[in-house]
């Protein structure tokens, strides 16, 4: 093991020393801290190169220190638990953890690709992936193999995840993002005020850069006054303190999304409890303290391992006692480069020179640099860093004031690491995901939050406000506003004037853009300043475009450090402002989110609710096999032991035809319908008249849209005068429900009629056979059963094993049928005593295979099987259910005759017999009349069900055929997909008792 | 009652959990109806609180009781009676005769759904995990309900002197609730009583 | 996730409490066999689509089971009002 830490300092920053952690990176073990990140422990240990770039294999080092970080992704884990590309400087260390580069192979250190990689820009210049794609199509797969292998991001498991996730609903008056010193103040403000306070921030502690910073506030050290204001936050009843919590999505009307990482920081999977969880959360008021992100510069190999972020080289000196290496020129363009030279320097490392872009820099930081012994090298730039797996020197040449010009040779400083100070952007992206659009402003030289509706507040950095004391200031006020009051405290931090910044982005070099070496803008997606001039010159102007040909701020990072250069330097290639280029917005999510996070426990049995019937357990007990419809879980057949499924159902058929069977039929929708006005209602919404429904009968009815299609069907019973029972499919339930009560409460009010949904009040236990009327009177003796006392479609209320029941004389089936209906706490007892009355006349149990078999040997439709939305009731065969002097214009009468709808050659559904007594059309075959046609043939139509009948000893099918009505008797052919050909007969859909004798009976 | 079966009767869980922090209560067949009506009509509000001795809410989102019965607003013109076991059948009986005549509708729902108590040291957690609807005191005091969703089916959610809820589900959805509750609970330790 | 106020709960609920029920205020034609073709495809086929403000019909399906109307803007998702069936909205981006 390598323990020796040689970047660590001895004292210093929020890591527990006592406390060695040990890890391993590519195989090899290192020893960090407890408080370190993967990334500081992995920097103590001087690891240079963490991966390989994307395009152009080039070594890559740690290079930002937190979400900004776009070149160290790691594969965390392995097997099961493996974690694709996470950023290290993101991960917490703890002990025992494995991490490997994403990219390179066989190792990131010696890269094979580096030798592709060199030639590799000429083959894929900017545009490769959009011009590849419209480019042969062939060619595509021969490339893909070559950039998935070569290009870098890691590895998803194949296994199940061993975790957990979960989601909690969160409302508060007040949201506060980012625990900064503008978030603090914020929470602090609206919390003392008594609002409920979320406060959320993706580290493991609040402070935000209080905790890596120097400064004093009103007098105490910065990382101490946080601490106070987090133990505050944390004893208050009214604010909820999340840590390790990224605020990754907002979304309309003050709703965010934030990811809490409950157990990351404590090993590869959870312990116990919930590894992720997400809050969504309603806020009334958010406050986004969200900061800002240094830029880089884009200078010539400016990806070397070495070259970082001024801020994060900053972060690492005084928060996790690292110096990243031991000799450093410091590139600036404003006061911030010195204060992390300042750092440096007291940390006992040399600070080569601060390079700075400004010709009179002056000021507080600039004297108290100088005062340090610190050479400044004003008015010069950094224009190339020098090295092959690391920066070795840095080439520095004095630059006219507009940045845009070299007035003089460069020199070379030797180094091994370059800390860079661009300027800060301040992070809007959140403030962009509610379809805000940033603007640019001039007097912070960078883009912040446009206008927005959301109740929204601004605290700090992310509006450009840069000093401490700012923060501090500005997130007292806002989180007093969110909260409806004054802000009770002020903020002071010192002096901390500076002298003003410069703005700059693309460093000259002596060559030109294009024949410079590479000048990076987008790490992760290796897009260079050549790049975006090429794409420029190609005539890509608009924002939008460049991003999306260069593939800028397409990687995970979402162009953190590198959309503002990017838009730069094509705001100077057009010869336009940064603010007339306009700038692209991000979208969610801010860092990525896991899969499992975002699935929660919705997931397995609980991905979707599973209604069930009072009579499941009876299901479940008798093997019943089940068949969802809708949300129901319906059984779907009952096999005995060595049954095929076939066999199955011809023994439920049969039983059916020849003595008794019995379905679950309580999934039906079932509405109850009262008041005065309930007749002409249903006269509105079906078909066919209600007017003279008398009490105690049923009705079949077709309902219809408006435009004439069928969409729904079910026998509704007149319970008395003004009181009906209405039954629909199983699935349309919800939908029917909704449909009558729009027209109810929207166009017909002075109706007066109630609807309420029964359909979980009642069970149904159906039983229909020729013995059906046998098993019903040994239960029931105080209705008179006899077939002239009780019709067809009658229905009547009776004892049925001594429980209240309404029994109705319907039929699926085509057989003698009843439906007795009982409340449903005395469904399971009901159809266990039919049962047992049944036993002698070997009453058998079926499914809904069985159900569709037997409805279709009769030609009864189901609704969204042999309908779609796009069958008229005519198209259907269905004429006799339509009304011809009903008074109103039912829904849906008037689209009868719109020419559409009207003509003769629409699709009719009509009944199909193979030739072939032994075949079974597949269901949804095609059908044509000439099998011979070239391809492509002309469609007539397509089967829509289609079963073996047992009772008939024939295949049966149902379909729709152009002008199939007028075709009775003609053969189609339904081609399949293995070549074979089946004809079939176009008949009647009635197979079984035409005459409808038997349900009669 | 042996022909009667609740729609939770067959959730078996161990019968003692240690320290359970969430704590389910299936309340058996309570009697539930629904009553339509309109509350601007004085005969029909008058009506109602006379046969059921408690007088309509007619605040959005409120609650009546009086001894057994309790009353829920569910919308204008709508509300839901929680009444006493077995007695549904009587209680519909009166309200018929009393609101004769007038345009109304009571339907008796007492099978198509279940009353069922949540409570437990973690119940917020639970209610956090399960409820879009903001459940905590400032938004939901004591004898409010709600019509809302929990997880993926619906509820009628009424918050109870004791700090606990009581939630109306329906029956078809009932394994679904119950397996949600066990699994958002296991963290906290459900018990079934 | 919009937040809606529902006009007959008379409070702020959750989007999923809600389904969208397309544009409001189509009166459904009191004699529909008096109208030609065209006129009735108008009615069954043909909506608006506008860019900014918009008058839609909302459920409230997983609450009061109430339709109800709500001004909202198609650009923004901001909802300026919602209202009872029957009445009228007051944000019309002075349009009658």
């Amino acid at each position: 093991m390598s323990s020796n830490q040689n970047n660590r300092l001895e004292t210093g920053g929020r890591i527990d020393r006592s406390k060695p952690l040990t890890f391993t990176w590519n195989g090899k073990q290192f020893q960090g801290y407890q408080g370190d990140t993967l990334a500081s422990a992995m920097l103590a240990n001087d690891i240079k190169v963490v991966g390989r770039s994307f395009k152009y294999s080039r070594p890559r080092g740690i290079f930002g220190h937190g979400a900004e970080e776009a070149n160290a992704l790691m594969q965390l884990g392995v097997g099961k638990e493996t974690i694709p590309n996470p950023r290290a400087t993101q991960i917490e260390l703890f002990n025992g953890l494995t991490a490997t580069a994403t990219n390179g192979w066989p190792n990131a250190d010696f890269d094979l690709m580096e030798w592709v990689g060199k030639i590799g820009g000429k083959m894929m210049p900017p545009g490769f992936y959009y011009k590849t794609f419209m480019w042969p199509e062939k060619m595509w797969m021969t490339y893909e193999k070559f950039i998935r292998k070569a290009a870098g991001y890691g590895k998803a498991s194949l296994e199940a995840d061993p975790d957990t996730y979960d989601k909690m609903n969160r409302h508060c008056d007040v949201m506060v993002v980012g625990s900064g010193p503008a978030g603090l103040a914020a929470a602090l403000e609206a919390g003392r005020a008594g609002k409920r306070v979320i406060l959320a921030d993706e580290q493991n502690e609040f402070g935000g850069t209080l905790l890596a910073s120097k400064q004093t506030i009103n007098g105490q050290p910065a990382s101490e006054w946080a601490e106070a204001a987090a133990a505050e936050l944390a004893a208050m009843d009214n604010v909820l303190c999340l840590t390790r919590t990224t605020v990754f999505g907002y979304y309309d009307q003050n709703f965010l999304g934030a990811l809490e990482r409950r157990t990351d920081h404590d090993g590869m999977t959870a312990k116990s409890g919930t590894r992720q969880r997400i809050h969504r959360i309603r806020a009334h008021q958010v406050v986004l303290a969200s900061g800002a992100i240094e830029r880089p510069l884009v200078f010539a190999n400016n990806d070397l391992p070495g070259v970082m972020l001024s801020g994060s080289v900053a972060t690492y000196v005084n928060r996790f006692g690292v110096v990243p290496g031991n000799r450093c020129v410091v590139m600036t363009t404003n006061d911030s480069g010195y204060q992390t030279a300042l750092d440096i320097t007291a940390a006992g490392r040399t600070v080569v020179a601060i390079v700075d872009t400004r010709h009179n820099p002056a000021g507080r930081l600039v004297d108290a640099a100088r005062a340090a012994g610190i050479t400044v090298k004003a008015g010069h730039a950094i224009i190339e860093a020098k090295g092959s797996k690391q920066v070795t020197d840095a080439l520095v040449a004095p630059i006219d004031a507009t940045g845009e010009n070299l007035t003089g040779p460069a020199t070379s400083m030797s180094c091994d690491l370059i800390a860079v100070a661009g300027g800060w952007s301040p992070v809007v992206h959140l403030s962009c995901h509610t379809g805000s659009r940033p603007q640019w402003s001039d007097e912070v030289a960078a883009f912040v939050p446009g206008p927005t509706i959301q109740h929204q507040h601004l605290a700090g950095a992310i509006n450009g406000e840069y000093t401490t004391a700012g923060a501090l200031n500005t997130g007292a006020q806002m989180g007093a506003k969110a909260a409806g009051s004054e802000a009770a405290s002020t903020y002071d931090c010192g002096d901390e004037s500076v002298c003003p910044a410069q703005a700059m982005y693309l460093v000259p070099h002596t060559k030109p853009v294009s024949r410079a070496p590479k000048q990076f803008v987008d790490f992760q997606n290796d897009v260079t300043a050549a790049g975006i001039e090429l794409a420029n010159r190609e005539g890509f102007e608009s924002i939008e475009h460049v991003k999306r040909y260069t593939a800028m701020g397409f990687g995970t990072d979402q162009g953190k450090t590198g959309n503002i250069n990017g838009m730069a330097i094509t705001a100077k290639n057009l010869g336009k402002t940064i603010a007339e280029t306009g700038t692209t917005i991000f979208r969610p999510a801010y860092t990525p989110v896991t899969f499992g996070a975002i699935g929660g426990r919705d997931i397995g049995e609980l991905l979707d609710p599973s209604r069930h019937t009072a009579m499941h357990p009876w299901h479940l007990d008798n093997g019943a096999l089940f068949e969802n419809v809708g949300q129901w879980k319906r059984p779907w057949y009952y096999p005995q032991a060595g049954e095929s499924m076939q066999q199955t159902l011809n023994r439920e058929c049969m039983a059916v035809r020849n003595s008794v069977g019995i379905l679950d039929a309580s999934t039906l929708g079932k509405i109850d319908i009262q008041g005065k006005d309930a007749r002409e209602f249903l006269n509105r919404v079906y078909t066919n008249a209600f007017s003279k429904l008398a009490v105690g009968k049923c009705r079949y009815g077709l309902m219809l849209k408006e435009d004439g299609m069928v969409f729904d069907d079910g026998v509704t019973a007149c319970l008395g005068e003004n009181h009906f029972l209405m039954t629909t499919t199983s699935g349309g339930a919800a939908g029917v429900m909704a449909w009558l009560e729009m027209w109810s409460q929207t166009e017909w009010p002075e109706l007066e009629v109630y609807f309420t949904s029964v359909t979980d009040h009642w069970a149904t236990c159906s039983f229909s056979g020729p013995n059906a009327r046998k098993v019903l009177e040994k239960l029931c003796d105080d209705v008179d059963l006899s077939s002239d006392a009780f019709k067809f479609m009658d229905w009547r209320e009776g004892t049925v094993a001594d429980i209240k029941a309404r029994i109705f004389r319907i039929s699926f089936t085509g057989e003698l049928a009843f439906e007795v209906n009982v409340p449903a706490n005395q469904g399971l007892y009901m159809w266990q005593k039919i049962m047992a009355a049944g036993e002698e006349f070997g009453i058998t149990p079926y499914g809904t295979e069985s159900m569709h078999v037997l409805r279709a040997e009769k030609g009864y439709i189901i609704v969204g099987q042999d309908t779609d939305g796009s069958v008229t009731p005519q198209d259907c065969g269905m004429h006799w259910v339509v009304g011809k002097n009903k008074e109103f214009s039912f829904l849906g009468k008037r689209s009868f005759s719109r020419p559409d709808t009207s003509r003769e050659d629409r699709k009719h559904l009509v009944g199909l017999k193979p030739i072939d007594p032994t075949a079974v059309i597949p269901e949804g075959s095609q059908i044509v009349a000439d099998p011979n046609q070239p391809i492509p043939m002309d469609m007539l139509g397509h089967v829509t069900s289609s079963y073996w009948s047992e009772c008939l000893g024939h295949g049966i099918a149902m379909g729709t055929v152009i002008s199939g009505q007028h075709k009775m008797g003609e053969t189609v052919y339904c081609p399949l997909a293995d070549g074979r050909v089946l004809a079939a007969e176009i008949c009647s859909p009635v197979f079984y008792d035409p005459k409808g004798e038997r349900h009669h009976d | 009652m042996t022909n009667m079966h609740s729609p939770l009767h067959h959730i078996e869980v161990p019968a003692s959990v240690a320290a359970a922090g969430v704590v389910m209560r299936e309340d058996k067949y309570r009697g539930h109806l629904n009553l339509r009506g309109n509350p601007q009509d004085e005969a029909f509000t008058s009506a109602v609180a006379k046969t059921l001795g408690v007088a309509l809410p007619t605040t959005p989102n409120s609650s009546a009781e009086n001894g057994t019965t309790r009353v829920y607003w569910l919308c204008p013109n709508e509300w839901l009676l929680l009444v006493a076991e077995g007695t549904q059948g009587q209680v519909e009986a009166d309200l018929r005769a009393a609101l004769a005549d007038q345009h109304i509708a009571i339907t008796d729902l007492s099978s198509g759904q279940t009353l069922v108590n949540l409570s437990g040291a973690n119940i917020d957690e639970l209610m956090l995990k399960s409820a879009v609807y903001d459940c905590h005191p400032s938004n939901f005091p004591v004898s409010k309900v709600v019509q809302t969703t929990f997880a993926k089916t619906g509820a009628v959610i009424y918050k109870c002197a004791d700090g606990s809820f009581d939630l109306v589900i329906r029956r078809s959805f009932s394994d679904y609730f119950f397996l949600w509750v066990a699994d958002a609970s296991e963290e906290y330790g459900l018990q079934v009583v | 996730m919009l937040h809606i106020y529902c006009p007959y709960c008379e409070e702020m609920r959750e989007e999923e409490e809600f389904s969208y029920s397309g544009e409001a205020h189509i009166a459904r034609p009191t004699d529909p066999e008096s109208l030609t073709d065209a006129q009735w495809g108008d009615y069954v086929f043909f909506r608006t689509n506008p860019r900014g403000l918009h008058h839609e019909m909302w459920n409230h399906a997983a609450g009061c089971r109430r339709y109800f109307n709500a001004t909202r803007n198609t650009q923004t998702y901001e909802i300026h009002e919602t209202y009872k069936m029957g009445e009228q909205p007051t944000v019309t981006g002075g349009k009658p």
